[in-house]
C-alpha cells in the first residue's frame, strides 16, 4: 500500500542554520507514527514545511498520491491534511462554537451563507459532544484554559474531515488528566480511520499511542521503527544524551 | 433575557428615516451643509471598517481612492453633458465599480505585507496617487484643479440632491456591513484578524476575503469622493487625495470601535459634527483644531477600545451577571441569539494590531 504521505529529501536552511537536511519519512494510511528528537533537531520546521507554511529549499512531498510541496496550507487543509501548533492556536475572539465553525473549509459560495447556519450548529454540536466540551459552546475561546484550548484547537481541525492530522506536541503543558483525555480523542479518531503524524516529547504517550516512531537529529531521520526498538537502538541514544 | 426579534433591523430603518427627514426641518445652509460632510465621513468610515476594522489591517490608503473617484467622476463630465443634474449619481456606481477593480490590483500587491508595513504601503499609494493628480497635466489640469459641470439646482434647497443620495449610500454600506458581519464572510474576517497564519491553515480563504473587502470598501470610498467633486465644482490634488481624509476615516472608526456596525458611524458623528461646527464657531482661527483633538483624546483616555465595543461590554457583563444571580438552572447551551453576533467583535482582548 502506498504511504498517504511521503517526505523525501526535504532542505531548509535558515541563514548558515540547516534546520532541515535532507529528511525523509513516510506516513503509512491508518498508522499513528510519532516523530521525535532532541531540541532543535528540526521537527516544527518539518511541519512547517509539509504543510506548506514554509517552502524547502529542495525536496518533495507527497500527499496522497500528488505531488504537493510548498502548496498552500489553505489547499492542503481543503485537500485533508490538517494540522495543530505546538503553541496552542486558537481565535480568542470567536466563540468556541465559531473556532468549529470557521474551520469546515468553506468554498467560495458558502461564504455568503449564514455565519452559522443550523447544519452548522448540529456538527458543532457532535464534535463538542465528542470532545465533552458542551459546556462551554457559547463561550470565547479566550476565555478557556490551556487544555482546553489545545483540545478546541484539535477538534476544529477535525471539522474538515480530514484524512491525515498533524499534531506539534499535544500533550505540552497540560495537566495529566487532560494528557489522557487528549491520548483518548487520538485513539478515538484513530479508530475511525484517521491517519496521525505527531511530534511528542512525552515518551511514555509515545511508546503507548505510537507505532511506527521516526527519530530526526540535526534535521535528518536517523532511525524508524517500532517504539520498543527506539529506547536500546544506539545512533537514538546517541542523539539524546551526546556520544 | 432575549432581544426583541428584528431589533437590529428596526433600529436601522428608523436611522436611516430619521436621516431622510432631517432635511424637511428647513435647516439653514450651513448646518445642512455640515450633515452633508457629516455624512460623506460616516459612509466612508463605515467603509474602512468594513476593510480595516474587521481584517485588523490599518490602510492609510483610503483617501488615494477618494481621490480616485473624484477625478473619474471629473473626467468623465469633462466630455458629458449635464442636464438634470442627476447625471452625476447615476454614474456613481461606475466609479465604485471602477475604483473597485483598481483596488483588486493594488489591494494584490499591498496585502502582501501586513500591519506597520501595509500602512506604510498605503500611505506610500497615497502620495504617489496625489503625485500622479499633480503632474498629469494634460489629463487632470495638475494644480490648476479640474473644473465639474455646475449641479443645475434650486439655491433653497441645493444640498438636499447630495444629502438623499449620502443617506442612500449610507444605508446600503451599512447594510453591506451587517450581512457581512451575519455570514461565513466576516466569521473568516474575525479569523483572519484574530491570527491570520493560523487562519490560513484551517482552510480558510485568507487572501480572497482581504481581497473582496479591500475592493469593496475602496469602491465606495470612491464614490463618495464623486459625490464630493461634484459637490465642490472645483477640485484640486491637494484636496482631492489629502491624508487628513484617511486620518478621518480611521479615527471616526477607532472613536466610535472598529469591527462593529454603528461605531464608525457614531464616530463620524461625533468628530466631523463637532470639527465642523467648531470651525465655524471660533472662526477661521484654527483654534477649532486644538478643541477637536480634546474630544477625541477624552474619548480615548476613558474608552480605549471604542465607544461602541466599550458600552457593549458593560451590557454582556451586566447580563452575565444577571445569569448568574437569577435563580434556577443556567441558560442553555443555545442562547447565542441575534445580538451576540453584533456584540461578538467587540468584547476583544487588544491584539498586537
Amino acid at each position: 500500500m502506498a504511504a498517504l504521505l511521503e517526505v523525501e529529501g526535504l532542505a531548509k536552511t535558515f541563514g548558515s542554520l540547516r534546520a532541515v537536511d535532507g529528511a525523509s519519512l513516510a506516513v503509512e494510511p491508518h498508522s499513528i507514527t510519532a516523530l521525535i528528537g532532541p531540541n532543535g533537531s528540526g521537527k516544527t520546521t518539518l511541519f512547517n514545511l509539509i504543510t506548506g507554511y514554509l517552502s524547502p529549499d529542495s525536496g518533495h512531498v507527497r500527499f496522497d498520491g500528488r505531488d504537493v510541496t510548498g502548496a498552500n496550507p489553505g489547499r492542503l487543509y481543503r485537500r485533508g491534511l490538517s494540522r495543530t501548533f505546538q503553541q496552542a492556536r486558537v481565535f480568542p475572539q470567536l466563540t468556541v462554537q465559531e473556532n468549529l465553525t470557521v474551520a469546515a473549509g468553506y468554498s467560495w459560495a458558502q461564504l455568503f451563507g449564514r455565519r452559522m447556519s443550523a447544519a452548522d450548529r448540529e456538527r458543532v454540536a457532535r464534535l463538542l459532544e465528542e470532545f465533552r466540551m458542551a459546556h462551554v459552546a457559547d463561550l470565547f475561546a479566550s476565555e478557556l484554559s490551556y487544555g482546553q484550548r489545545k483540545l478546541l484547537e484539535f477538534a476544529a481541525v477535525l471539522m474538515s474531515s480530514p484524512k491525515l492530522v498533524l499534531l506539534d506536541e499535544p500533550t505540552a503543558g497540560v495537566n495529566p488528566v487532560m494528557i489522557a483525555t487528549m491520548e483518548q480523542h487520538i485513539r478515538e479518531r484513530h479508530a475511525a480511520g484517521v491517519t496521525f503524524l505527531i511530534v511528542e516529547h512525552d515518551m511514555p504517550v509515545v511508546m503507548r499511542l505510537c507505532d511506527p516512531v521516526v527519530v530526526l537529529d540535526q534535521g535528518r531521520e536517523i532511525f524508524t521503527g517500532p517504539p520498543q526498538a527506539v529506547q536500546t537502538n544506539p545512533l537514538v541514544l546517541d542523539a539524546y544524551l551526546g556520544a | 433575557m432575549r432581544s426583541i426579534p428584528y431589533a437590529g433591523q428596526i433600529r436601522g430603518v428608523v436611522f436611516v428615516a430619521a436621516l431622510a427627514s432631517l432635511p424637511s426641518f428647513n435647516l439653514a445652509h450651513w448646518s445642512i451643509n455640515i450633515a452633508v460632510f457629516t455624512l460623506m465621513f460616516a459612509v466612508m468610515s463605515s467603509a474602512w471598517n468594513l476593510f480595516g476594522g474587521f481584517t485588523g489591517y490599518p490602510s492609510l490608503g483610503h483617501a488615494a481612492f477618494f481621490g480616485i473617484g473624484a477625478y473619474t467622476l471629473g473626467l468623465w463630465f469633462e466630455h458629458h453633458a449635464v442636464t438634470t443634474g442627476y447625471e452625476p449619481f447615476l454614474m456613481l456606481p461606475l466609479v465604485g465599480l471602477f475604483a473597485g477593480l483598481i483596488g483588486v490590483v493594488l489591494g494584490a500587491i499591498a496585502l502582501r505585507t501586513r500591519a506597520d508595513v501595509f500602512a506604510i504601503v498605503t500611505i506610500t499609494l497615497l502620495f504617489v496617487v496625489q503625485t500622479l493628480a499633480f503632474n498629469l497635466r494634460g489629463l487632470t489640469h495638475g494644480a490648476q484643479g479640474l473644473a465639474l459641470p455646475i449641479p443645475p439646482f434650486a439655491a433653497a434647497t441645493f444640498e438636499r440632491p447630495f444629502y438623499y443620495v449620502l443617506v442612500a449610500l449610507l444605508a446600503a454600506t451599512m447594510a453591506i456591513t451587517y450581512l457581512t458581519m451575519r455570514s461565513k464572510l466576516g466569521l473568516s474576517l474575525a479569523a483572519v484578524r484574530a491570527d491570520e497564519d493560523k487562519a490560513r491553515g484551517v482552510g480558510v480563504r485568507t487572501l480572497g476575503v482581504k481581497l473582496l473587502t479591500f475592493s469593496v470598501s475602496v469602491g465606495i470610498t470612491a464614490m463618495v469622493g464623486g459625490i464630493w467633486a461634484y459637490y465642490e465644482s472645483f477640485i484640486y490634488p491637494q484636496f482631492a487625495i489629502d491624508p487628513l481624509i484617511t486620518i478621518g476615516m480611521v479615527l471616526m472608526t477607532f472613536l466610535g470601535g472598529r469591527g462593529t456596525l454603528w461605531g464608525p458611524v457614531i464616530g463620524a458623528l461625533i468628530l466631523e459634527t463637532a470639527q465642523q461646527t467648531l470651525a465655524y464657531e471660533l472662526g477661521g482661527s484654527e483654534y477649532y483644531l486644538i478643541a477637536y483633538a480634546l474630544v477625541f483624546l477624552l474619548v480615548m483616555l476613558l474608552m480605549p477600545q471604542g465607544i461602541v465595543p466599550s458600552i457593549q461590554s458593560v451590557v454582556r457583563r451586566r447580563r452575565r451577571r444577571a445569569v448568574v444571580d437569577a435563580p434556577g438552572p443556567p441558560p442553555s447551551a443555545s442562547s447565542s441569539d441575534r445580538t451576540d453576533v453584533l456584540t461578538r467583535d467587540a468584547v476583544v482582548v487588544e491584539g498586537p494590531r
